[in-house]
């Protein structure tokens, strides 16, 4: 009941925002230069320590320039996000942060913001891009390179293994975008060196202790395995326990390389269990910010903005782990 | 695959008796063999201690559960909240632990207190459970689906939704501990499951709870405290619940409020129903439940080392379900 509710009220707003802003139709809205912006960010879960240091990143940052933010929380749940947005519509703020939690349900949010003639830049993941178009329906999209995080994962283990390996691939959640062009970048990595194989490759959810109990079944069926490539830190860290569980040794038995940055995977680089991570970097609120005001000023904003993200081994775990979530 | 070859000879049940009893009774662990006769043909190095080793481990805390579960599913009830409650304990026992709900004066009390106080905690909301069901006649799907929704929510409460990360030898020893080089997970399971086993079979409050499951308006007339009964039930499955909780977080050395447990109240449904216990109530095996629980852990890992997606193991976990229902039925009719 409380989900009707919250779809009519959604219903209700996206026609109160079509009479607003009708007026500007096929352009992006413009920005006034301001000194302080009332912005909001709607935020699609906040249940994993990535999306927990995203949005401390964006309240950090609002609070450090004397921004007004408004910040909400779709639950997970798209329904609610469309309905978030367009209470932030409701609300006049001057332009809206969206982490997309779903590729088209999303696009009616979008639509409504650009009717209502408030900029929208999308933060991490992406809506359709055959309905709704950078630098026409919203400002740009930043966020990682998921393809090229694989990529960099992939030629680290080619590296450091001398193009030798047997490797574990632990995929993350069937069907999302990062588990998918994870897979991809690495298998383009791993191509060129034809005594790199992926002898298994299964999903364990993003989740620490299902990676544990998948990576613990699969070193089992291929005992020949020699290194293990995570699609985040967390199944890294399980994979690692599963490998102590086999009473081998993680880092000289199995070389395990992973994507994230967290403090654990940095923890674990410096006492040698875990070989590499690549960072997807949570931290999004001053290049977003950033971007904002660079609007505002009139500069062309490219389409897409990918966040630099850094590699973190042995060289550097140990100076780096301060910064890490 | 291999639950096809368990369904062919059951098909002529109806007309021979003999097999169709057999099946019917020992369906489980015809199973079982079957599985484990599959796997040594099939999958690479499956004979191995380490293969027992890590399925019994992976299979500890769903069992530890699912023991609960077979008491409550004796009284004709059902209880959804058991993956919520051990994520409100794997929330509990790091904050205890890590000093962070009260100061702790010394580390072996935090241990100590880790290890009790979330069970605790647990047994109280499965406390909590039976006394909707029982003071306000809630139906017992409606009245654990309370927790199932809120404790995961509170979970995420007391630890802001924030991984929460420790390390600490002594507590983990429920986790990654062996005595006689077997997993102390596994050894708890062994006893739960013999503990169960016998009060069920034996003790006074094993006959009133198949009594209150058989017939709970005969049971009451035959003066058993049916409500006092039921809420001791709800409380053993949110004690196991808890424990399991411990054992889950201990072998991750980390709590994520957000995922400790989840599902598992399907799990331990589905272990209890491939066990042969009756969902109506009133007949209950304890050590169907171990070989049903075995059978879903073995199938999840003989999918999985023959590169066989999670998603088909879902698939053939229902398979299973829909078979042992059957196979109930059967026995029903006979």
């Amino acid at each position: 009941m409380f989900r009707r509710s919250v779809v009519k009220l959604a219903a209700a707003a996206a026609v109160i925002a079509l009479g607003v802003g009708s007026a500007t139709a096929q352009e992006l809205p413009k920005l006034e230069p301001k000194d302080s912006y009332k912005v909001g960010f709607a935020q699609t879960e906040s249940n994993n320590p990535w999306r927990i240091a995203q949005t401390k990143s964006m309240q950090d940052e609002a609070q450090k320039r004397g921004w007004q933010l408004v910040y909400t929380d779709a639950a997970g749940s798209a329904a609610k996000q469309v309905a978030d947005v367009n209470s932030m519509i409701a609300q006049g703020v001057d332009a809206i942060f969206l982490a997309p939690r779903e590729e088209k349900p999303l696009i009616p949010a979008v639509m409504a913001a650009k009717r209502a003639g408030i900029p929208v830049i999308l933060l991490d993941r992406s809506v359709d891009p055959s309905l709704a178009e950078a630098g026409r329906d919203y400002v740009t999209f930043i966020g990682s390179d998921f393809i090229e995080e694989g990529r960099r994962a992939g030629e680290w283990l080619a590296q450091t293994t001398g193009g030798k390996a047997k490797i574990i691939e632990l995929q993350g959640t069937t069907g999302s975008s990062p588990a998918n062009d994870r897979a991809k970048g690495f298998a383009d990595a791993i191509q060129a060196h034809p005594e790199m194989e992926v002898v298994a490759s299964q999903s364990g959810d993003f989740a620490r202790d299902k990676g544990r109990q998948v990576a613990e079944t699969l070193l089992q069926a291929h005992p020949d395995a020699t290194a293990i490539y995570a699609h985040n830190d967390e199944m890294a860290v399980g994979a690692i326990a599963a490998v102590e569980a086999a009473g081998k040794v993680p880092g000289k038995d199995i070389t395990i390389v992973s994507i994230d940055g967290t403090r654990d995977a940095l923890q674990a680089i410096i006492d040698g269990k875990l070989g590499a991570t690549v960072e997807c970097s949570p931290f999004f609120g001053p290049v977003a910010y950033d971007t904002l005001v660079k609007y505002a000023n009139g500069e062309t904003i490219p389409p897409k903005i990918i966040n630099e993200d850094r590699f973190f081994d042995a060289s550097n775990a140990q100076e780096l782990i301060a910064e890490a979530y | 695959m291999a639950d096809a070859s368990i369904a062919r000879p059951a098909a002529p049940a109806r007309t021979s008796d003999g097999l169709g009893q057999l099946l019917a009774r020992h369906g489980a662990l015809v199973g079982l063999v079957l599985l484990v006769l599959f796997n040594l043909a099939f999958t690479p190095n499956f004979v191995s201690w380490q293969t027992l080793n890590v399925n019994l481990t992976q299979v500890a805390a769903i069992v530890i559960v699912a023991v609960g579960m077979t008491l409550v599913i004796a009284t004709g009830g059902i209880d959804l909240s058991v993956g919520s409650l051990m994520a409100i304990s794997g929330a509990l026992a790091p904050l205890i632990l890590l000093g962070q709900i009260l100061p702790m004066p010394h580390p072996l009390l935090a241990v100590a207190l880790a290890f009790v106080l979330p069970v605790l905690v647990a047994g109280a909301f499965g406390w909590f459970n039976g006394f909707l069901i029982t003071r306000y006649r809630i139906q017992p799907i409606v009245a654990t689906l309370v927790l199932f929704i809120a404790g995961r929510g509170i979970a995420q409460v007391v630890t802001n939704g924030n991984l929460q990360v420790f390390r600490n030898p002594e507590f983990q020893v429920i986790g990654l501990g062996r005595l006689f080089g077997i997993p102390v997970q596994v050894i708890l399971m062994l006893i739960l499951v013999a503990g169960a086993a016998w009060m069920l079979r034996r003790t006074l409050f094993g006959r009133q709870i198949l009594a209150v499951g058989g017939n709970e308006q005969a049971a009451r007339l035959a003066g058993i405290p049916v409500a006092s009964v039921k809420r001791r039930v709800y409380l053993i499955s949110g004690l196991c619940a808890g424990l399991a909780g411990l054992v889950v977080i201990a072998i991750n050395s980390a709590s994520d409020a957000n995922l400790i447990g989840l599902g598992m109240e399907l799990d331990a449904i589905a272990a209890v129903a491939v066990g042969g216990t009756l969902l109506a109530g009133g007949r209950a095996s304890i050590t169907g439940t171990l070989l049903g629980a075995l059978i879903i852990q073995l199938v999840r890992y003989t999918l999985l080392a023959n590169g066989v997606p999670d998603s088909a193991a879902l698939v053939a976990k229902a398979g299973l379900i829909v078979l042992a229902v059957w196979l109930q039925q059967g026995r029903k009719s006979t």
